[in-house]
């Protein structure tokens, strides 16, 4: 179904002029990721401004999307293309539309270790992604390497200003629920 | 006198402890004097601004807000940190209503927007200098073969300029130079090592890690040099990740300076693939000035 109304909303959430887009395809060429991807980036910024809503937030390609900014930094219009995706990547899980959750999962689990301790909690944040996929033996080999060489964090790293940490997240969710 | 508040961020308490170890013995050598900041937190990383925007810029402002008070440039070695906590500042000083909000999510810490943001190549450039290198190196590195790696976030910025070309850097390949190591030129400076993807998508790091590790082996370099610490994890990580073919050491920018200067690197068994070979390379300069 055509959303004429998304390309605005795309707009209005990056400030970023998604419709100077004249398809040069430069950031498609230059995607380290590309191979990955269901539809090319060239192409998901099209759709946006033709406003096939679902199928860019239905894509592959957002969560694909590493946020080198290789694709931004070569756009001839100045389009922040990766912030564009950033952007999408939101509106897709308020949506449930998302093509894949792993990603958005760990960044959520990342941010409660901080919300808790100030500091990421290496082991606490993986262990909990980990058990989450019901999948805790796959990388054990990576893990114990890393643990040998001293390269993971075991304890958490409190801050002391905890409480101002938690308040920051208050705020933020209080926001969210004003809209 | 302390001119740099050190910003460490997560990972150069963790997982690139040897780095902190390597600056600071680099750095101590210079007379370049720094401050831990105190009571830091994380800078949110890609995650914070992924999920919320808004929470990205607020947690990074934490640390520019507590920095200001110190009143010095906020030092941050890692690249991520370095990216969106400039990001942040950029944003903050221009954006009056964002500060305003910003504001209101600190509270009672304020932050006004004075104060820098610099990373390391910048501070091994302003405050020791290519001269000053070249003229202190005691070892010779000149048959070990160096790639520099510049990784993704540290001059790839939208909307502002960055300190050095935003696609074509040169201002590490200067102190490789000045530390009188052979430098060669490759076409991946700037290429995605697949950042935080190791956890989740392991053959995608792996994928893109492989293709930057090939290169550098093709080309005969003997180290891959970065300062980003999520690239030299995912690099070195190459032989957990499932890779079977030769790799070359990855080592930080000031461990290349740690081996032209001390001849040993104090980090060596923190490395995944194996340093020895290169150390064994150095050899002291019969004419050292110093």
């Amino acid at each position: 179904m055509d959303d004429l109304g998304f390309l605005h909303e795309v707009e209005k959430a990056t400030g970023e002029k998604v419709s100077t887009c004249y398809q040069c395809c430069k950031c498609t060429a230059g995607c380290p990721v590309v191979a990955d991807m269901d539809i090319y980036p060239h192409r998901i910024i099209r759709h946006i401004i033709l406003g096939n809503r679902d199928r860019v937030l239905g894509s592959k390609t957002i969560w694909t999307c590493l946020q080198c900014t290789t694709c931004s930094v070569r756009c001839p219009n100045d389009i922040d293309v990766a912030r564009v995706f950033d952007a999408l990547r939101k509106i897709s899980v308020r949506e449930g539309k998302m093509a894949e959750k792993d990603a958005w999962r760990f960044d959520e689990i990342f941010l409660e270790s901080v919300q808790r301790h100030g500091r990421l909690n290496e082991m606490e944040a993986i262990l909990r992604y980990k058990i989450g996929k019901k999948d805790l033996f796959s990388d054990t080999r990576m893990g114990m390497g890393m643990l040998m060489k001293g390269r993971m964090g075991l304890l958490p790293h409190n801050i002391k200003d905890k409480k101002g940490m938690k308040e920051i997240f208050r705020k933020i969710e209080g926001k969210k629920v004003r809209g | 006198m302390i001119t740099l508040t050190y910003y460490p961020g997560c990972s150069l308490k963790t997982s690139s402890r040897f780095y902190e170890e390597s600056f600071k013995a680099v750095f101590s050598f210079f007379g370049i004097e720094f401050k831990e900041l105190e009571d830091w937190s994380c800078c949110g990383a890609s995650a914070a601004h992924t999920i919320d925007e808004l929470l990205g810029y607020a947690l990074a402002a934490r640390n520019l807000a507590l920095a200001e008070r110190e009143g010095h440039h906020l030092f941050a070695p890692c690249s991520a940190c370095y990216n969106r906590s400039l990001i942040t500042n950029t944003k903050i000083r221009e954006d009056k209503e964002l500060r305003e909000e910003i504001s209101k999510m600190l509270s009672p810490l304020q932050y006004t927007g004075s104060v820098e943001v610099k990373n390391i190549i910048e501070v091994l450039h302003d405050h020791a200098g290519i001269e000053t290198i070249a003229r202190r190196i005691a070892y010779d590195l000149s048959s070990i073969r160096f790639v520099p790696y510049y990784g993704c976030v540290l001059t790839r910025l939208m909307k502002m300029d960055a300190f050095d070309d935003k696609e074509d850097p040169t201002s590490m390949d200067s102190i490789i130079w000045s530390a009188g190591a052979e430098l060669v030129s490759w076409p991946y400076k700037m290429e995605c090592c697949g950042a935080s993807k190791t956890l989740t998508n392991k053959d995608m790091t792996l994928k893109l890690s492989a293709k930057i590790m090939d290169m550098a082996v093709s080309l005969g370099a003997d180290a891959i040099v970065t300062p980003c610490p999520l690239c030299q994890l995912n690099l070195d990580l190459l032989p957990y990740l499932g890779r079977e073919e030769r790799n070359v050491p990855v080592l930080f920018l000031t461990e290349l300076l740690e081996l032209a200067l001390f001849g040993a690197l104090k980090g060596t068994g923190s490395h995944i693939i194996s340093v020895d070979e290169i150390v064994k390379k150095v050899k002291r300069k019969c004419n050292a000035l110093e």
